[in-house]
């Protein structure tokens, strides 16, 4: 530790570097020569980077936590590394200068999610080793794979907007490469375009975002933003976003009626946090921009778990902590965060409850605790947030690893994509896969809360925070003592966001064991794929089926390869314990002690517990056993519908609510509701220009460019006989003119007149001599040619005057002409003759 | 000592010999030949320039320049007669108009 210290000192810690460059390395040499490769060396490639990354960013928190205790507690340490200086920019409200450089830290924030990143990361590589074996493209996953870590560790590591927004985009892109990575099909290429279009939309607000944090505070990098995000709060007039009147102008004439009484303004801290909360909706899959999550499980289900379940989708809540001071500066922003991330977390988990498709379930699984993530950073707990989005890593990527090791097994006799995802031909896999069940129930444990397990202590304190504390204006007092109203949130919302977190916590816990009884209890149903009346494409399965029944028996699944088992195994330890980590119930909460100087700050200035913190923390216990019943009363009800009664209630209540289930089952119809509003409207748009450019702008004005040109192309055409005496003589005669221009003089000749003054000017030329007859009298003034190439005469008014000139070359011809000055019209003559 | 007009006159002649050549011949080797002829003519002018002010050797070094380009010009020329005649076993100018059609 002593000699990392002195290779690195805290502010040029260029281990970082090694880090990023370590997947970028992997990404380079698999995308570029791993065809030539062969699997083994990318395999080797992919393995050994994601491990050093990982061994380095281990090296790395353990070198800050050193760093961090020697600074004292409760101080926020960091190590940056500055790769080079980029740009700099002018402006913002102060004119400052604001520098944009390349540069990386790690602190108590981004070191935990390195650790996952890097950690995680490496078990699903290792995972996909034998997942992917068998596909044609395997460096191109692994190339892509290892991209996606490196935009990850930007994403996290960037010390400014900047640099996060390059991986956020990085990440984006991969996650498009990932879900389309099977592009043969038409509908995975589709699932990628909606995932890329969805953030889009989302990195739209998200560079919005940077605009007005660049223009208000005058930094772009999170030191720089944090001394001057007060800034935000300036509660002058001209300081606030005027959002209607537009900008702040003024209506008048007829629109005059449009001018309201009060101009409405948000502060600058508000559209600020509301533009990024835009950019956070829209990567990590909230209200409204969540329908991309669900369709990128059409990629390969390792992607799933790293991209779409542990890190990708989680730097949303991410960019939320990093940025909490901005957050913490406008309540009503943290209540819209909050409220969104409630509604996200029940819509998500109605849509889970009956999907058949297990990944299908465990993607709005996702959504749904993603919506519990935000909820938590919502009413200001973000380190319980947080560490939802820790323990959810590891439960959710094991949870989808498993189902991958389920669908591998299932590809055994189901040769179908979506049949052999279908819960419904699963069942009994418990007695083939014991592994893979195992570390899926227990995954289904934590994400279901059972006490003691890790989503027990993260989910229990978002529903404890949500119902105790909300996020208030910081400065009230002072706004208050200039007569300045805040906005204030309604105290009933605290209860019922609990009330909708216990509920959807409920379905959570319903859904999950409804996956688990489905798939692994009961008996296996896959021997019978295709017979099953209820299937929809049944007709492509019967033909498999037969297949099998000529070939004898189908063989049963297996239990997958130990590359895929020995992640399952480490991910359910993890999911297991993970939440001793934070065990806010029991007063053990080192990874809140870890995480306390980035937070610290904003949770005092803008975060109240509802009666006080005395108040609040006897309500912890009391809190906790909601839930407790919601985990106790999903799980029953899930076991009594699925085991005890081996499915009957649920197809019972699926029949007499038919038009509801069938409902949910379209997932409320939401894509086809976007299909018929946003998306018609942009299709119909897109069709009127798409109309105009063909029927005006190809058919009229490029028409017109292009027959122009064929037309002068038809004309200059007969010059080219092709006959090469032609292009002889052609060029013969065209030297013979450019010759005679040479031999012949001629000098061009200009007349000006001002009061009364005559002046006419000759042109130069090589070895050229003028001599002039100015006084009209036929004899030229001097016999000798001189150098003279101008002459004045004066001209009285109404009279007029011949002036004759020669002009004599190098090679002695000589021309003449005679210009008349005077009353006849200004005009220039030209000097051409040969004698 | 010859005055430099008559050098002149000869060079003149020369050139027109060439040119008339060029526009009238129909073979290739020959249209080549008749370059060579004006390019002399030139060399000749040069040369006859370079003794009528000798304190310069610009004349002389233009000449020499010249002769360099001719060999070069010539040993292309020659190249693509001999390409044109692979492609069409002739060497009548006429015949290369590929490029027309």
């Amino acid at each position: 530790m002593l000699a990392l210290e002195s290779l690195f000192p805290n502010d040029n810690f260029g281990l970082l570097g090694l880090i990023i460059a370590l997947p970028l390395l992997g990404a380079i040499v698999n995308g570029i020569w791993g065809r030539r490769l062969g699997k083994q060396a990318v395999t080797t490639m992919a393995l050994t980077v994601m491990g050093l990354a990982f061994a380095t960013a281990l090296v790395t928190v353990l070198h800050l936590r050193e760093v961090a205790h020697a600074a004292g507690h409760g101080e926020r340490v960091r190590l940056a590394w500055t790769a080079w200086e980029w740009f700099h920019t002018t402006g913002g409200r102060s004119g400052a200068n604001i520098p944009v450089d390349l540069r990386f830290s790690v602190d108590q924030l981004s070191g935990i999610m390195m650790l996952v990143i890097t950690g995680i990361g490496f078990l699903i590589h290792l995972y996909s080793t034998a997942y992917m074996a068998e596909d044609a493209s395997y460096a191109r996953f692994f190339a892509y794979l290892n991209l996606f870590v490196t935009a990850m560790l930007v994403l996290v590591l960037g010390d400014n907007l900047v640099v996060l927004f390059i991986g956020w985009e990085g990440v984006g892109l991969c996650s498009y490469l990932l879900i389309g990575f099977w592009f043969g099909k038409v509908e995975n290429a589709a699932a990628g375009r909606k995932a890329f279009i969805a953030n889009r939309i989302g990195d739209f607000g998200l560079i919005i975002g940077m605009f007005l944090i660049a223009q208000y505070t005058g930094a772009l990098d999170w030191d720089g933003i944090a001394r001057n995000a007060q800034q935000l709060l300036a509660p002058s007039a001209g300081a606030r976003v005027h959002l209607w009147p537009v900008g702040g102008g003024v209506y008048q004439g007829i629109w005059s009626f449009l001018q309201p009484v009060h101009p409405l303004t948000i502060s600058g801290a508000t559209a600020v946090s509301l533009a990024l909360f835009l950019g956070c909706t829209g990567k990590s899959a909230q209200l409204p921009l969540y329908v991309w999550l669900p369709d990128a499980m059409a990629g390969p289900t390792p992607v799933s778990a790293l991209i779409h379940a542990a890190t990708m989708v989680t730097a949303g809540v991410y960019l939320i902590c990093r940025l909490n001071f901005v957050f913490i500066l406008s309540p009503f922003t943290m209540t819209v965060i909050a409220v969104v991330g409630a509604l996200t977390a029940l819509f998500a988990a109605t849509i889970a409850l009956v999907q058949n498709d297990v990944k299908k379930v465990l993607a709005y699984s996702t959504v749904s605790q993603l919506g519990f993530m935000f909820l938590g950073v919502g009413v200001g707990a973000f380190a319980a947030g947080f560490f939802h989005v820790f323990t959810h890593a590891f439960f959710k990527a094991c949870l989808f690893l498993g189902a991958g090791s389920v669908i591998h097994a299932m590809h055994a006799n189901v040769h179908d994509d979506v049949a052999s995802q279908d819960m419904r031909n699963m069942g009994g896999l418990r007695k083939f896969m014991p592994i893979t069940f195992a570390t899926f129930a227990v995954s289904t444990l934590a994400i279901i809360g059972t006490p003691f397990t890790s989503g027990f202590f993260s989910k229990d304190e978002i529903l404890f925070k949500a119902f105790t504390s909300h996020a208030v204006h910081p400065f009230k007092e002072k706004f208050a003592q200039r007569g300045l109203g805040v906005w204030q949130q309604p105290t009933w919302l605290g209860p019922a966001l609990y009330v909708v977190g216990v509920i959807a916590a409920t379905m959570t816990a319903f859904y999950m064991c409804r996956a688990l009884f489905l798939t692994f209890f009961g008996e296996f149903k896959g021997w019978t794929v295709g017979d099953a009346p209820a299937h929809a494409s049944h007709g492509h399965d019967d033909a498999h089926h037969d297949e099998h029944a000529h070939a004898g028996p189908a063989p049963a699944p297996r239990e997958s390869p130990w590359q895929m088992t020995l992640p399952l195994v480490v991910l359910a330890v993890g999911a297991l314990f993970g939440g001793w980590l934070n065990a806010a119930p029991f007063h053990f909460e080192p990874l809140g002690e870890w995480l306390e100087p980035i937070f610290e700050h904003s949770v005092k200035a803008g975060v109240e517990a509802v009666g006080g913190e005395e108040h609040a923390h006897h309500l912890m216990w009391p809190l906790a056993a909601g839930g407790v019943a919601a985990f106790a009363i999903g799980s029953a009800i899930a076991y009594w519908m699925y085991i005890a009664q081996n499915g009957a209630p649920a197809k019972k209540l699926a029949e007499s609510n038919k038009g509801l289930h069938q409902l949910l089952l379209d997932k409320w119809r939401v894509d086809e509701f976007y299909n018929a509003t946003v998306i018609g409207v942009t299709e119909a748009t897109a069709e009127t220009c798409a109309a105009v450019d063909q029927g005006i702008v190809d058919g009229l004005f490029a028409k017109a460019t292009s027959s122009s040109v064929a037309a002068a192309g038809f004309v200059l055409r007969a010059l080219h006989t092709g006959i090469f005496h032609a292009y002889g003589a052609a060029m013969v005669l065209g030297l013979g003119g450019i010759g005679w221009f040479f031999i012949a003089p001629h000098a061009d000749v200009s007349v000006n007149e001002k009061s009364g003054a005559w002046t006419v000017q000759a042109a130069p030329g090589m070895g050229y001599a003028y001599r002039w007859d100015a006084d009209g009298d036929g004899k030229f003034d001097s016999e000798r040619f001189s150098e003279l190439r101008a002459l004045t005469v004066t001209v009285e008014p109404g009279k007029s005057k011949q002036v004759r000139l020669e002009v004599k070359n190098a090679f002695g011809l000589t021309g003449s002409t005679t210009i008349t000055v005077g009353t006849e019209a200004k005009k220039a003559a030209t000097v051409v003759g040969l004698r | 000592m010859i005055p430099v007009e008559h050098y002149i006159a000869l060079s003149a002649v020369l050139f027109t010999i060439g040119g008339i050549g060029f526009l009238v011949r129909r073979n290739m080797i020959l249209l080549l030949v008749s370059i060579e002829v004006m390019l002399n003519a030139v060399n000749l002018a040069l040369v006859a320039f370079n003794r009528a002010r000798p304190e310069t050797h610009t004349g002389q070094m233009l000449s020499f320049f010249l002769i360099a380009a001719e060999a070069a010009e010539l040993a292309i020329g020659l190249a693509i007669v001999l390409a044109v005649y692979r492609i069409k076993k002739t060497v009548r100018v006429d015949d290369a108009n590929l490029l027309r059609h």
